[in-house]
């Protein structure tokens, strides 16, 4: 017997865009999406949709397409009703109006040697997902995000720096002030690059290389750097990080994958102390190569789902960024281009600006410097932690790494 | 037509309605893990009251007029508001040209013959018995879209644009050393992708006996003979993105660096960006509704032109370029590349290759970006030694400063191609675009 499933996102955005100092747009956007799914006889017809359609319709056409019928030979999740509201406030267009004509003052007021550029934008998602064997999960939340690129008005670079942060309610602009002072403060005040080059940043990107390393695929056909690695110690003994659909931190989550699962506790361990715990898999990936099925599958919503669109979450350390930097200070770049890693996990860093930091205060600005990085030192020996602490550069929580300097 | 809106007094508004359908099928190691078709309608509404844009989307073009009601609800009208020297400068175009029709209208074209292209290069392509490939992926598909545009000035244009690819991909494995090469391949239908089969399985090769052979190579200064690709990337991120004139309204250290007249590269070089091509970036009326020109940005060494929307090119008293662009119904048009390319010169590759000592050839770049040092991260080169290509060589990353190099190009190869594998990313939004060069010589970049 056919089982219908329909998985479906509701975003509503605003946004409030800056042009060289000058208020330029406010814009809205509200769109929906929804994928359609009806699984019979070991195959699944997928009608995906942008915009409000019908749902016998929808339906009807996920069925009515038997050329491209994906083969499917797994059980549909059953499940019952679930709901998570991350939502700490309502983000009023006012507020925001507000809070950009706030800021962009502030700004320009007590920075008059550089131009500002971007936006400020609150955006709502409600995922959702429902199917016949019982499946009623909802998950939503909110938030405001400031996005802002200087430029000095000495520079002949397009642009200089940035800076940004996301909240779930508006403060009384301390954060954004306090940020602002932190990047464009000492700007003007040339540092020296220090012998030991060691990386403030988020870890976002970072986390991706990794989880496409961890692809239970790319692990069992010997495309990913991690291949027969799986249960060595091969990063730093201080090196930790999971999947954590619950993280309280984290923007836009939801409780389940692709293919509806949900993993027990919410938390996946993928590397412990070093050693790789796990591959990451979807039910196709599992199948076909015989390995643990880790519920790591991410939303496709026109075509089957792959493996991915894990919340990756590196293990904080006991320690603070000013304690584990131990006296040293951290560059935090601002403009600054990778590149891909090579054969050997290598990868080049050209950091156009950055500043000199001393987990407090910034010193200066740094002259344009290259460094080299290589994929196993970087969460190996050059390693230095995650702070136990939010730091201001980031409102965020930040990763210490260890370069060479080119 | 135009006429069928009703546009709020005292404001200028446009409507983009686009109307689109993409399709793709790939296989990853004989197993068909893609296979979709995807519609899809929108509109961008946009009201201007001479001091903020507002714009709203929405995917119910029954809504339109609504949404264009509540917008001037928020804008503030100003009578004057077509004197506002933006305003004034756009243009006001009547055009329709739906090239696209009948059995090769991309949502026309039947599954089975984008199947037939994948399960030829399947069979062409795919060598079981090849140790180095440890995974491969092919895939096909297409991409069609229609754009209509509505001004209260009185626009009524109706465009599409379609395009069809081919990518055929290898995950080369030596020693538990990896890398991954490919190309792809470019036609209007399934048909035109056919034929490709030699070249992908050379490229195969070559990256098979880079992964073998390549050296490590000592960081520093190199001369380094670009590959046309190479070029192509070089034109559009070092110097393209300095072309866009919405970074420099009213920033006059870029405005005297950025002057025009002024000489900012050798005699052999020219760029010229021109949507009205039809390459990957071909928008024949950009999103302001302007009609797409050939700008010259650069002719023999000297600065003539920069690309602008409607805001710039009054800001800075120039004329517009069509060069306004939105990713998507959902997002608001900036300025942006279309098909950027640098002219062709007399030189032939043999004689390049020749007359060059000591140095690199870049044969192929994987992405870049166009900071006033711009970077492209390198993936195939090789030593070039007394004339001649000889081992390959581990490059990472090519840099060096926009206000130098272009003076640096002292040889320009007749082998001139343009490129349809782009896409850029400017402020959060990534649009089509082509790039195109011939072989070049450089006399110096930064190579690490």
């Amino acid at each position: 017997m056919a089982i219908r499933e329909k998985h479906g996102v509701h975003s509503r955005v605003s946004k409030m865009t800056f042009e060289e100092n000058k208020p330029k747009a406010f814009e809205r956007v509200n769109s929906v999406e929804s994928s359609y799914r009806v699984y019979d006889n070991e195959k699944v017809g997928i009608f995906h949709c942008i915009g409000e359609v019908d749902d016998e319709e929808g339906f009807a056409r996920a069925q009515a397409d038997p050329e491209r019928a994906r083969p499917y030979p797994f059980t549909p999740e059953s499940g019952d009703v679930r709901r998570r509201d991350k939502r700490e406030s309502e983000l009023s267009d006012s507020e925001l109006m507000a809070a950009s004509e706030e800021y962009m003052k502030y700004l320009t007021d007590n920075y008059p040697r550089f131009t500002f550029s971007g936006g400020i934008r609150t955006e709502s998602i409600e995922y959702t997902l429902k199917n016949d064997l019982g499946i009623d999960y909802a998950s939503s939340d909110a938030c405001a995000g400031v996005s802002i690129q200087f430029k000095h008005k000495d520079s002949v670079d397009i642009i200089d720096g940035s800076f940004g942060f996301n909240f779930r309610k508006f403060d009384d602009g301390t954060i954004f002030r306090t940020m602002a002072d932190l990047y464009l403060g000492n700007y003007e005040t040339m540092a020296e690059l220090p012998e030991e080059i060691v990386i403030v940043m988020q870890y976002y990107g970072l986390t991706g290389m990794l989880q496409s390393e961890l692809n239970a695929e790319g692990l069992a056909l010997g495309t990913s750097r991690l291949s027969g690695k799986v249960g060595e110690k091969v990063f730093s003994e201080d090196f930790s990080m999971e999947h954590d659909a619950g993280e309280k931190e984290a923007w836009f989550t939801r409780f389940w994958d692709g293919e509806g699962c949900v993993i027990p506790e919410e938390k996946l361990v993928l590397i412990e102390n070093g050693v790789i715990k796990t591959g990451i898999s979807d039910k196709r990936v599992a199948k076909k190569y015989n390995v643990p099925h880790t519920k790591s599958a991410g939303h496709n919503y026109a075509d089957l789902p792959y493996v991915g669109g894990l919340n990756l979450r590196i293990k904080r350390s006991e320690k603070t960024v000013k304690e584990l930097l131990a006296g040293r200070p951290a560059i935090i770049p601002m403009n600054a281009t990778g590149s891909p890693m090579d054969a050997n996990g290598d990868m080049s860093l050209l950091v156009n600006t950055s500043l000199l930091w001393d987990g407090e205060r910034v010193i200066g600005r740094l002259p344009q410097f290259r460094v080299k990085a290589n994929f196993f030192d970087l969460f190996g020996k050059n390693f230095i932690g995650v702070g136990s602490d939010d730091v201001k550069a980031f409102n965020d929580k930040a990763i210490l790494l260890r370069m060479e300097r080119v | 037509m135009s006429e069928k809106y009703h546009f709020p007094e005292g404001l200028y508004s446009d409507i983009r309605i686009e109307e689109s359908y993409s399709t793709t099928m790939s296989m990853f190691n004989g197993e068909l893990t893609r296979d979709f078709a995807r519609p899809e309608i929108g509109a961008m509404i946009r009201v201007y009251d001479g001091k903020l844009w507002y714009t709203t989307s929405t995917n119910d073009l029954s809504e339109i007029q609504k949404e264009l009601d509540a917008l001037a609800e928020l804008a503030t009208p100003d009578p004057a508001i077509y004197e506002n020297p933006a305003i004034r400068l756009l243009e006001v175009n009547r055009d329709e040209r739906l090239v696209y029709e009948g059995e090769n209208k991309l949502c026309n074209i039947t599954r089975e013959r984008f199947m037939k292209v994948l399960n030829h290069y399947v069979e062409k392509c795919v060598d079981a018995s090849v140790p180095e490939v440890s995974s491969w992926s092919i895939g096909v598909g297409g991409e069609y879209q229609k754009k209509s545009f509505y001004s209260s000035k009185g626009s009524a244009i109706v465009y599409d644009y379609q395009m069809c690819s081919c990518g055929i991909f290898y995950a080369i494995t030596v020693d538990g050393q990896q890398i991954n090469g490919g190309r792809q391949y470019f036609g209007v239908t399934p048909e035109e992708m056919f034929g490709h089969e030699n070249e992908a399985l050379a490229e195969r090769d070559r990256y098979i006996d880079y992964l073998k052979n390549a050296v490590e190579l000592e960081p520093g200064e190199y001369t380094c003979v670009l590959s046309p690709i190479t070029t192509a990337m070089f034109a559009h991120e070092s110097f393209g993105h300095k072309s866009e004139a919405d970074f420099m309204l009213n920033d006059q250290k870029l405005r005297d660096e950025w002057v025009l007249g002024k000489k900012v590269g050798s005699d052999l070089v020219s760029i010229c960006d021109d949507g009205a091509l039809v390459q990957h970036g071909y928008i024949p009326y950009d999103d302001e509704g302007t009609k797409a020109r050939a700008t010259w940005l650069i002719k023999d060494g000297v600065l003539t032109g920069r690309l602008h929307d409607s805001t710039s090119a009054a800001a800075l008293s120039e004329e517009l370029t069509g060069n306004c662009r939105a990713q998507d119904y959902f997002r608001r048009p900036v300025v942006r590349m279309t098909n950027t390319y640098m002219a062709g010169g007399k030189d032939s590759f043999e004689d390049i290759i020749a007359d060059t000592k000591d140095g690199i050839y870049v044969y192929m770049v994987s992405d870049g970006t166009g900071s006033a040092t711009f970077v492209m991260n390198a993936t195939v080169c090789y030593r070039i030694r007394d004339g001649k290509i000889c081992e390959p060589i581990r490059v990472r990353m090519l840099s060096g400063s926009v206000f130098q190099t272009l003076f640096d190009i002292d040889r320009v190869g007749s082998d001139f191609e343009i490129f349809d594998t782009y896409t850029c990313g400017k402020m959060g939004q990534t649009v089509r675009v082509s790039a195109g060069g011939p072989t070049i010589r450089v006399r110096k970049l930064q190579v690490g």
